[in-house]
C-alpha cells in the first residue's frame, strides 16, 4: 500500500461499557475513495467519526487503540484536536449549514484560522464554491441565508466549507442519504473529480454507491472488521462468507462454533497437525473456530484449509495480538495436506 | 352515546373551559386597568415627577417611577444576561452532559426560581449590609438580578439545550473550537429565543414589588445616581393604592396601566427584533 493519511491500529471503541468496535486495523489509502460499508448499527459512522475525535463530543465513550493522521496519534492527550480537525472535512447525513449566510459559511473555517483580508476571503469563497459546483447558483446571492437553500445545494455548501480549510482528507457520513437522486449524482460526480486531491473516506449503506466511486471498500459487520481491500478484489472475489452473503443481499449468518483450538504459542508444524487431526475427527458442516497469535497465519491457515476443501468463512482480529479463523467442514474429504 | 364518547365530550369540555379560564382573566385584568386607569391618565402623569401633594391628590405625575423601573430593570437584565449565558453555555458545551455539577445547577435554578420576591428582597438587604451600600438603585438592581437570574438561565438553557449536535459537530470539524462555536454559531442560532428569554425575565423585574421594598426604596426625585434611591412602578402603584383619597386610587390604575403598556411595548420590539435575527437560523 501507498502511503497513508490515515492509519488505524486496534482501534476498540465501548459505548457505555458495550463495544461498538472491536480491534479495527486499516490503512486508509491515500488520494482514493474508502467506501466503509456494512448493515446499520454496525459502526460505521463510529470509524468514521474517530478519524476527527468527533466522539470526543459524545459522553460515556471509551476509545482504546491508536489512530495516526500523517503519523501522529491523534488521541494522544498533546495534540491539539482542532489542528486535527482542520485537516478533514465532514459531510453529515443531513446537511447542517451554520446560522448565517452563504458567503460567511464558507468564510467561516478561514476566519477562525486567521483568514481577515477581505480580498481573500473573497477568493477562497468563489474558489471552493465552484469546487464544489455550486458557484453559478449562488454567485447573486451571496449574503442570503444559507437556509433558504435546497437541501442538496446545502450539501454542496457543506463541501464548499469543509473544502475552504484546506482539508487533506474529506470525511461523508453516508453524504447523499437525505438527497434527491439528483443531489445525490452531483455530489457524487462531485467525490470523483475531488480524489484527485483530496483523501476521501465514505460511510455508506448503498452497495451501489460503493460500487460506483469506491477505490477501496472496508466492511464492517456487529463491530468487527469483517473484510477490506481494494474494491475490484473485493466484489467481485471477496473472500469471506459474510462479505459474499452482503454484497449479494442475503442474510448474515452467525454460525455456531462447534469446536475451538485455541493455537497461541503453538509453532509449525505442529498447529497444522493438530488443526489437520481435529478437522478429522469432525463431522461434516461443523464449524471451527481456531485462535492464533500472528497476522500471517490467517493467510497460510486459509490457503491449507482452502486446499483440503474446507471453507474459511471468516478471518478476524479479535485482540492486540490473537485473530480467529472460523473454518467450516465440508463434505468431501481429500486429506489435508500441508 | 356510548361510554366513551360521553367521557371524551366531558374533558373536552374541562379542556375549553380551563382556556376560556386563562384568556378571560387577562382580558379581566387588562380590563379593569384599562377601565379605571385609562380616565385618570394623562400627559402630566407621563412627563412630570410628583410635586407636593401628589398622594393627596394634586398636580404631578410618575416620571420618577418609569425612569426608575426602567433603570431598575434594564441594570438587572444586563448584570443577570451577563451571569445566566456564561452558565448556560458552560453546561451545554463544557460540562459533561449527565455531570453532578450540570444536574445540580440545573436543580439550584429550579428551586431558586421558585422562591418568593420577598426572600430575594430579604436577601439583597443582607448583602447590602454586608458590603456596607445604602438603600439606592444599585442595590435593587444586584436583587432583582438575583431574581431574574433563574428564570433566564433556565429559559436559556433550554433553548441552547436544543441545539442539535450535529450542527456543533459541523462547526468543531471546520477546526473551532468550543468558545468560536457557543458564541459564532449557538448563540446566533438561538439568538432569538435567547431574547424571548432575556424579555420574561425583564418583565418578571420590572413587575416585582416586594424585592425593591428594602433595596431600592423611594423616591419623588428622578433617579441620577446608583448610589441613591430609586422609585419604581410597581412601588408607586403600592402606594397609591393604599391612598384613601378615590383620585389617588385611580391613579394607581393609570400607572399600573403605563407598566402594562410598557411591558406590551417592550414584546413587540423583542418580537421585531426576533425576526430580524431569525432570518440565518437553521
Amino acid at each position: 500500500m501507498d502511503k497513508t493519511h490515515i492509519s488505524v491500529q486496534n482501534l476498540s471503541i465501548y459505548y457505555d461499557g458495550q463495544p461498538g468496535l472491536r480491534n479495527i486495523s486499516v490503512d486508509i489509502p491515500d488520494k482514493k475513495i474508502t467506501a466503509i460499508i456494512g448493515p446499520s448499527g454496525c459502526g460505521k459512522s463510529t470509524l468514521l467519526k474517530s478519524f476527527n475525535r468527533l466522539l470526543d463530543e459524545q459522553d460515556k465513550m471509551k476509545i482504546k487503540g491508536t489512530v495516526l493522521v500523517d503519523g501522529e496519534d491523534i488521541y494522544d492527550g498533546k495534540v491539539d484536536v482542532t489542528q486535527i480537525r482542520k485537516k478533514m472535512g465532514l459531510l453529515s447525513q443531513r446537511p447542517q449549514v451554520l446560522p448565517m449566510s452563504i458567503y460567511d459559511n464558507v468564510a467561516y473555517g478561514p476566519r477562525i484560522h486567521n483568514q481577515k483580508d477581505k480580498h481573500k476571503l473573497d477568493k477562497i469563497v468563489q474558489e471552493h464554491l465552484e469546487n464544489a459546483g455550486l458557484w453559478e447558483e449562488v454567485k447573486s446571492r451571496l449574503h442570503s441565508p444559507a437556509s433558504k437553500l435546497s437541501i442538496g445545494q446545502q450539501q454542496r455548501l457543506c463541501l464548499a466549507r469543509g473544502l475552504a480549510v484546506n482539508p487533506e482528507v474529506i470525511l461523508g457520513d453516508e453524504p447523499t442519504s437525505a438527497l434527491d437522486p439528483i443531489s445525490a449524482e452531483t455530489i457524487e460526480r462531485r467525490f470523483l473529480e475531488l480524489k484527485k486531491d483530496y483523501t476521501i473516506v465514505l460511510v455508506t449503506h448503498i452497495l451501489r454507491q460503493a460500487k460506483r466511486l469506491a477505490d477501496y471498500v472496508v466492511f464492517l459487520y456487529m463491530g468487527h472488521l469483517i473484510e477490506h481491500g481494494p474494491a475490484d478484489e473485493f466484489f467481485n472475489k471477496p473472500k469471506y462468507e459474510k462479505t459474499q452473503a452482503y454484497i449479494n443481499g442475503q442474510f448474515i449468518v452467525e454460525h455456531a462454533i462447534d469446536r475451538e483450538l485455541d493455537l497461541r504459542g503453538t509453532r509449525c508444524p505442529e498447529n497444522f497437525d493438530r488443526v489437520r487431526s481435529t478437522l478429522e475427527e469432525m463431522p461434516a458442516e461443523d464449524i471451527l473456530k481456531l485462535i492464533v497469535d500472528y497476522e500471517a497465519a490467517i493467510n497460510i491457515f486459509a490457503r491449507e484449509v482452502d486446499r483440503a476443501g474446507h471453507r474459511v468463512l471468516e478471518a478476524t482480529r479479535i485482540g492486540k495480538a490473537s485473530w480467529e479463523i472460523v473454518i467450516k467442514k465440508e463434505k468431501p474429504i481429500i486429506s489435508f495436506q500441508i | 352515546m356510548n361510554r366513551r364518547k360521553i367521557e371524551e365530550n366531558f374533558f373536552k369540555f374541562l379542556m375549553i373551559l380551563a382556556t376560556l379560564i386563562v384568556v378571560g382573566s387577562l382580558v379581566l385584568i387588562l380590563g379593569t386597568v384599562v377601565y379605571k386607569g385609562l380616565p385618570s391618565l394623562n400627559l402630566s402623569m407621563i412627563i412630570k415627577t410628583p410635586s407636593g401633594g401628589f398622594y393627596l391628590g394634586k398636580e404631578g405625575g410618575i416620571l420618577n417611577a418609569i425612569l426608575g423601573s426602567f433603570s431598575l430593570a434594564g441594570g438587572a437584565t444586563i448584570l443577570s444576561i451577563i451571569i445566566s449565558l456564561p452558565v448556560v453555555l458552560y453546561l451545554n458545551i463544557y460540562a459533561r452532559k449527565n455531570s453532578f455539577l450540570a444536574y445540580f445547577t440545573r436543580f439550584s435554578f429550579d428551586v431558586l426560581g421558585g422562591v418568593p420576591s420577598i426572600v430575594y428582597g430579604a436577601f439583597g438587604l443582607t448583602i447590602m449590609l454586608f458590603l456596607g451600600l445604602n438603600v439606592s438603585l444599585l442595590a435593587g438592581i444586584i436583587t432583582v438580578a438575583l431574581l431574574e437570574l433563574p428564570l433566564m438561565a433556565r429559559a436559556m438553557d433550554e433553548v441552547v439545550r436544543m441545539v442539535p449536535q450535529e450542527l456543533k459537530d459541523a462547526s468543531y470539524s471546520l477546526g473551532a473550537n468550543k468558545l468560536e462555536t457557543a458564541f459564532k454559531v449557538i448563540v446566533r442560532q438561538t439568538l432569538p429565543a435567547l431574547m424571548t428569554a432575556v424579555l420574561i425575565a425583564f418583565g418578571r423585574g420590572i413587575g416585582d414589588a416586594a424585592s425593591v421594598l428594602f433595596t431600592t426604596g423611594f423616591t419623588d426625585s428622578i433617579p441620577t445616581s446608583l448610589f441613591r434611591p430609586a422609585a419604581t412602578l410597581p412601588l408607586a402603584i403600592f402606594f397609591q393604592l393604599g391612598s384613601p383619597i378615590p383620585e389617588v386610587q385611580d391613579r394607581a390604575y393609570a400607572a399600573a396601566l403605563i407598566l402594562t403598556i410598557v411591558i406590551l411595548l417592550i414584546s413587540i420590539v423583542t418580537r421585531i427584533l426576533k425576526k430580524k435575527f431569525a432570518k440565518h437560523t437553521v
